[in-house]
């Protein structure tokens, strides 16, 4: 579905503050599969999501997305394929606009858009029928604007709108790292039966230790830019959060090596 | 009576600058001063076109196209070329002061027997005819006019409503609400935006077209000031309804528009000096900006 080849970026190059968010990576994605991605603050996580979005353009490498190729393609090219959740609940909804019309929006992602009647009333009553499913309480709610309702409803819509048109790829960037504990339980239940009811193939960073050890098939660790380890199928089944919270420290007393290493060699030698 | 049926009528064909103010400032969240240039246009264009001879509709709607062509010039600036909003709108107003020139010729164009869409409008009574109401009275003239504007911004304004709960109206509104989700979802923000600034434009220049035929004269200088006048007109009609949904933000601007032209009008009539009214126009702009954050930090303080 997903196929990323030896992707590299840099932002502010030649300047004091240049940073190498991502270098070399390569990852590909099966159709289905639900790969969960971790890393430290500043590992490249988000990083990557973007580069898969069109956010930016990487600098070196290939991305294909079902086969064809996108590098070059513009984001809102690509959100032909993509469905997407941003960390900050405020980012994925329009606070002036209706339950409703933010819901149309999404209804006609990736579709041109022209002069046809946005809301029919043979379209109010599916999305009606959508929102009451999740369960929130919603749908009588329909004709509120978006900003009037909590960060946790609002990323629970825009998670519905995300997979509304059932995505080639769904992208989640720490969706519930923003919101109360309670909520944060809620949109993640939601995204599990959605993924599991659409098959969709996702794409999902976290911070959360349990969210990574107990949701996907699959998992990516990544240190500085890099795919540091990927772990799948049955050894992906038994992992715990105690063993991605050892493995988290490993990473770091190898960098803390490095650096300590690097110190006592400058020492001596220069 | 005759002040008051013009003010209402002035009111309403700047109302339709109100209109274009509110898709720019208010929907796209995009602060155009190509404004000031754009309502001049329509009406170097109308005027221009209506002394050689041209049909009225025919010349106001070429007006309106004008403005287009100039918001679109705005849009490309700043989407393209990722030029200040602000900025794109001062270049493209500045430029327009030029084409404006060389479209009329010279700096003032005067109407005097030509069939312009006002004529046509006033031709339904005869010119001697009149209405009275107690001791006041008018021209029937002057109400034809009247109607004539009410009806035109009914048509604008219903079309402007059924647009924007179309899918791409909706889109349009969403691109100035949060580009970011728009983006996500498919929709190409700049050219989203140059799309809006050209039906902003196009109703500023409608406006331009008809102020030149009702007053009889086109002006080079006659933008000055326009922007703020439609910044003014979208504040008051947003105070007077409070509600942010589209069909009342609509209705807000053009009652703001008549009531704000009202306002001037009986400024005007107690003795304030023409030359001081654009100074006052900003210090009311300011005041009505300042006004509602200036409140709010009234109330905490007496609240503790």
């Amino acid at each position: 579905m997903l196929e990323i080849e030896q992707i590299r970026k840099t932002f502010h190059p030649g300047t004091p503050n240049e940073v190498r968010a991502l270098q070399d990576v390569d990852l590909r994605i099966e159709p289905g599969s639900f790969v969960i991605v971790i890393g430290m603050n500043g590992s490249g996580k988000s990083t990557l999501l973007n580069a898969v979005a069109g956010s930016f353009f990487v600098d070196k490498g290939r991305l294909k997305l079902k086969g064809q190729e996108v590098t070059l393609w513009p984001e809102h090219r690509r959100s032909k394929f993509i469905g997407r959740v941003f960390q900050n609940p405020f980012t994925g909804t329009a606070p002036s606009m209706t339950i409703a019309e933010n819901l149309t929006l999404a209804a006609k992602r990736g579709c041109p858009r022209g002069l046809g009647w946005a809301l029919s009333s043979s379209t109010k009553s599916e999305l009606r029928e959508r929102v009451y499913a999740m369960g929130l309480g919603l749908e009588d709610r329909l004709d509120n604007a978006i900003g009037s309702l909590s960060g946790g409803q609002r990323q629970s819509l825009t998670l519905l709108m995300a997979g509304l048109l059932k995505p080639d790829l769904l992208l989640l960037d720490e969706h519930t790292a923003a919101l109360d504990p309670k909520s944060a339980d809620q949109v993640i239940r939601l995204t599990e039966e959605m993924i599991r009811r659409d098959k969709l193939t996702t794409l999902m960073v976290t911070h959360s230790m349990h969210q990574a050890a107990y949701l996907g098939d699959r998992l990516i660790m990544m240190v500085r830019g890099r795919i540091a380890c990927d772990i799948q199928g049955s050894e992906k089944q038994r992992l715990k959060p105690e063993d991605l919270l050892a493995r988290f420290e490993d990473l770091r007393r190898e960098e803390l090596l490095d650096e300590t290493a690097a110190a006592m060699l400058q020492r001596q030698y220069v | 009576m005759t002040l008051l049926i013009s003010s209402i009528t002035m009111g309403l064909i700047l109302s339709l600058l109100a209109l274009g103010v509110l898709i720019s400032f208010r929907i796209l969240a995009f602060r155009d001063l190509t404004v000031d240039g754009s309502i001049a246009l329509g009406g170097a264009v109308a005027a221009t076109l209506l002394s050689a001879g041209w049909n009225p509709w025919i010349a106001t709607l070429a007006a309106c196209l004008a403005g287009a062509v100039a918001g679109a010039t705005t849009g490309v600036l700043a989407t393209r070329f990722s030029i200040n909003g602000l900025l794109a709108g001062i270049l493209v107003m500045t430029a327009l002061h030029s084409v404006n020139l060389r479209v009329m010729g010279k700096s003032n164009l005067p109407l005097m027997k030509e069939t312009t869409v006002v004529t046509l409008a006033q031709s339904f009574a005869s010119a001697d005819s009149r209405w009275s109401f107690s001791r006041w009275e008018m021209p029937v003239q002057d109400a034809c006019v009247a109607v004539f504007v009410v009806i035109l911004i009914s048509v604008v304004a219903i079309g402007m409503l059924a647009f924007f709960r179309t899918n791409l109206g909706l889109a349009m509104r969403a691109t100035g609400d949060n580009d970011a989700m728009i983006r996500a979802l498919g929709v190409e923000v700049g050219w989203m935006k140059t799309f809006g600034l050209a039906l902003s434009n196009a109703l500023v220049a409608l406006s331009g077209a008809l102020l030149v035929q009702y007053q009889g004269f086109a002006d080079v200088q006659m933008g000055i000031g326009m922007v703020v006048w439609g910044f003014a007109s979208v504040i008051i009609g947003e105070s007077l309804i409070g509600s942010k949904f589209i069909g009342y933000l609509l209705a807000g601007a053009v009652m703001g528009s008549i009531l704000f032209r009202l306002l001037v009008a009986i400024a005007l009539r107690w003795g304030l000096n023409p030359n001081d009214l654009k100074l006052v126009t900003a210090a009311f702009v300011f005041s009505a900006l300042v006004m509602p954050s200036l409140m709010i930090t009234v109330k905490k303080r007496f609240a503790i």
